[in-house]
């Protein structure tokens, strides 16, 4: 009867204590903490690889509508308008091209059209030494300026490349400069950043830069 | 002394009664204990159920990478064909890309160029099926104020509006391939090794999980799968390899490998075709006409990170000017 009795009080016990153990992991007594909060998926925006902006050759390519840029709709071929200028030199655009915000480089000594577009012609380009070209060809144009950057650009290095790095197993493509740079303000405007790394559970944050920004957070 | 008793040897369950058996009442209270028990005991261990997710018996038995041949590699992409399609329902392309000969992959990264906006983060996210759930990055973005190169002072958790910032710069950091790579020396199953062509990589059914790597290395390049990965079932890739973006498992480690499904096909990575500054350039380096030779030859290739360390990361930042 003792006997009887010892395994039975232990059999209870080790019942129990699984039990215990069963009811532990059902409700996660010990286990991992869970996550802040959920993640939400990244905005699609962010895996999105077309370039910065839309250049007028791509937008023909694709078959937009091309005669925003039909110059002679509303100019004269060979009947050179003249330019305005303000007392500091900013050039003073007539309303029709008030969508055109003329920033190229921190100077003010590129604030003429005819720098870049043919005074003759305002459907053509013309680089420094006469040569002329056509809107959707403007690379070369800004090379006969930016030297080191087209040397670069050449070499496939400025700029991205795109497809194949192994060029006997597929095809490449290069942009040209306008299909990032806005070729009236080149400098890349600011862009939202894509969510930075989420941490597995609430950690103290690192010092920050500026509390301004570690408050926007 | 109870050397002449039947149940001297402690063999029978109502021993001691005199009745040399088991009355109705001790059956009942026996068997009822006895059935809670085993019952309880089932609970207990209900979270070994998970173990279905971690390694099936075919895994398990699997041969280490380097030993396995054609036919047996054959099997094993069809195991991970069937498994990727049970469990996200979707059929994908498994390969086993080899490395090429006379190619040695170099990624060069132009600081004057890159913006911080973390696109590259995501594009690999999205190329080469991390979890989102916890999210596992490979690549982040230090933000460093100009005129330092103290990582101590790089912040990658900034959340600005706009990026870029007047008076930082950005510098995106990921697996530098090292060709001295200390996270092979510490992998005590060699699970982890250098390719032909300088690319790290990690064999997901051989890795134990033991963190060696992710300890070892200087660039913080190595993720541990803490929790078993979740992937929305309509943002899989379905092209992948086996050394490269197929589903990990939980309790694996896992890191960038220059996007072995797209660079051992001759592709750019993906984090280079997302770049919308131009700022990431990758090629092999020993094609001298190839674009990261260029780069070698004609810019200022400054830093190796943190080259005093000797690990001689094939991955390079330079400046335009």
């Amino acid at each position: 009867m003792i006997l009887n009795d010892r395994k039975f009080l232990v059999l209870a016990a080790m019942s129990v204590m699984f039990l215990a153990l069963a009811a532990a992991f059902a409700f996660n007594l010990w286990g991992r903490t869970p996550p802040a909060s959920p993640i939400p998926l990244a905005d699609p925006k962010f895996v999105d690889t077309s370039p910065s902006r839309v250049a007028i050759a791509e937008f023909i390519r694709k078959g937009g509508d091309p005669s925003d840029y039909d110059c002679d709709i509303c100019h004269e071929k060979n009947k050179p308008i003249k330019i305005k200028f303000d007392a500091e030199n900013n050039i003073i655009l007539p309303k029709e091209h008030a969508d055109i915000a003329l920033s190229h480089g921190s100077h003010k000594r590129n604030n003429n059209c005819y720098n870049c577009h043919d005074e003759m012609n305002l459907s053509l380009l013309q680089t420094r030494d006469g040569k002329q070209l056509k809107l959707v060809d403007s690379t070369p144009l800004c090379g006969s300026c930016h030297g080191p950057t087209y040397r670069d650009w050449e070499a496939g290095v400025h700029g991205r490349t795109s497809g194949f790095w192994n060029r006997d197993m597929g095809e490449y493509s290069r942009l040209g400069c306008p299909s990032c740079h806005n070729p009236h303000s080149p400098k890349f405007p600011g862009r939202e950043p894509a969510p930075g790394p989420h941490a597995l559970h609430p950690v103290a944050k690192a010092p920050a830069h500026n509390e301004a920004e570690r408050n926007h957070e | 002394m109870t050397s002449n008793s039947p149940c001297s040897s402690g063999g029978c369950a109502g021993g001691g009664n005199g009745n040399g058996g088991m009355n109705r009442r001790s059956f009942l209270r026996t068997s009822g204990v006895l059935a809670s028990g085993i019952a309880a005991l089932a609970a207990s261990l209900a979270p070994l159920r998970d173990l279905t997710d971690y390694t099936s018996a075919e895994q398990f038995m699997q041969k280490h990478y380097k030993e396995l041949s054609k036919d047996d590699m054959e099997k094993v992409l069809d195991r991970i064909t069937r498994e990727v399609e049970k469990q996200y329902s979707i059929r994908p392309h498994v390969k086993d890309y080899k490395p090429m000969d006379g190619v040695e992959f170099v990624y060069c990264l132009n600081l004057t160029r890159c913006i911080g906006c973390r696109k590259c983060v995501h594009a690999c996210v999205a190329e080469n099926n991390q979890s989102r759930d916890p999210e596992i990055q490979y690549i982040r973005v230090l933000k460093m104020p100009h005129g330092s190169f103290d990582m101590e002072k790089g912040d990658h958790n900034y959340a600005s509006p706009t990026v870029p910032e007047k008076g930082f710069f950005y510098m995106p950091v990921q697996c530098q391939q090292c060709k001295n790579p200390p996270c092979v020396k510490v992998c005590p199953v060699k699970a982890t090794w250098q390719e032909a062509d300088g690319i790290t990589v990690i064999d997901y059914d051989w890795c134990i999980g033991c963190r060696y790597c992710e300890a070892a290395c200087p660039y913080f390049a190595r993720r541990f799968n803490w929790t078993k990965p979740s992937i929305p079932k309509d943002r899989i890739n379905p092209e992948m390899s086996y050394l490269g973006n197929r589903p990990r498992k939980q309790g694996v480690m896992e890191k960038c490998h220059f996007c072995i499904q797209r660079t051992r096909a001759g592709k750019y990575p993906a984090c280079l075709e997302v770049c919308p500054a131009g700022a990431r350039k990758f090629g092999n380096i020993l094609d001298p006409n190839s674009e990261v030779s260029y780069i070698m030859r004609n810019k200022k290739v400054f830093v190796q990170l943190k080259e005093e360390l000797g690990t001689s990361p094939r991955f390079f930042y330079y400046f335009d000017v």
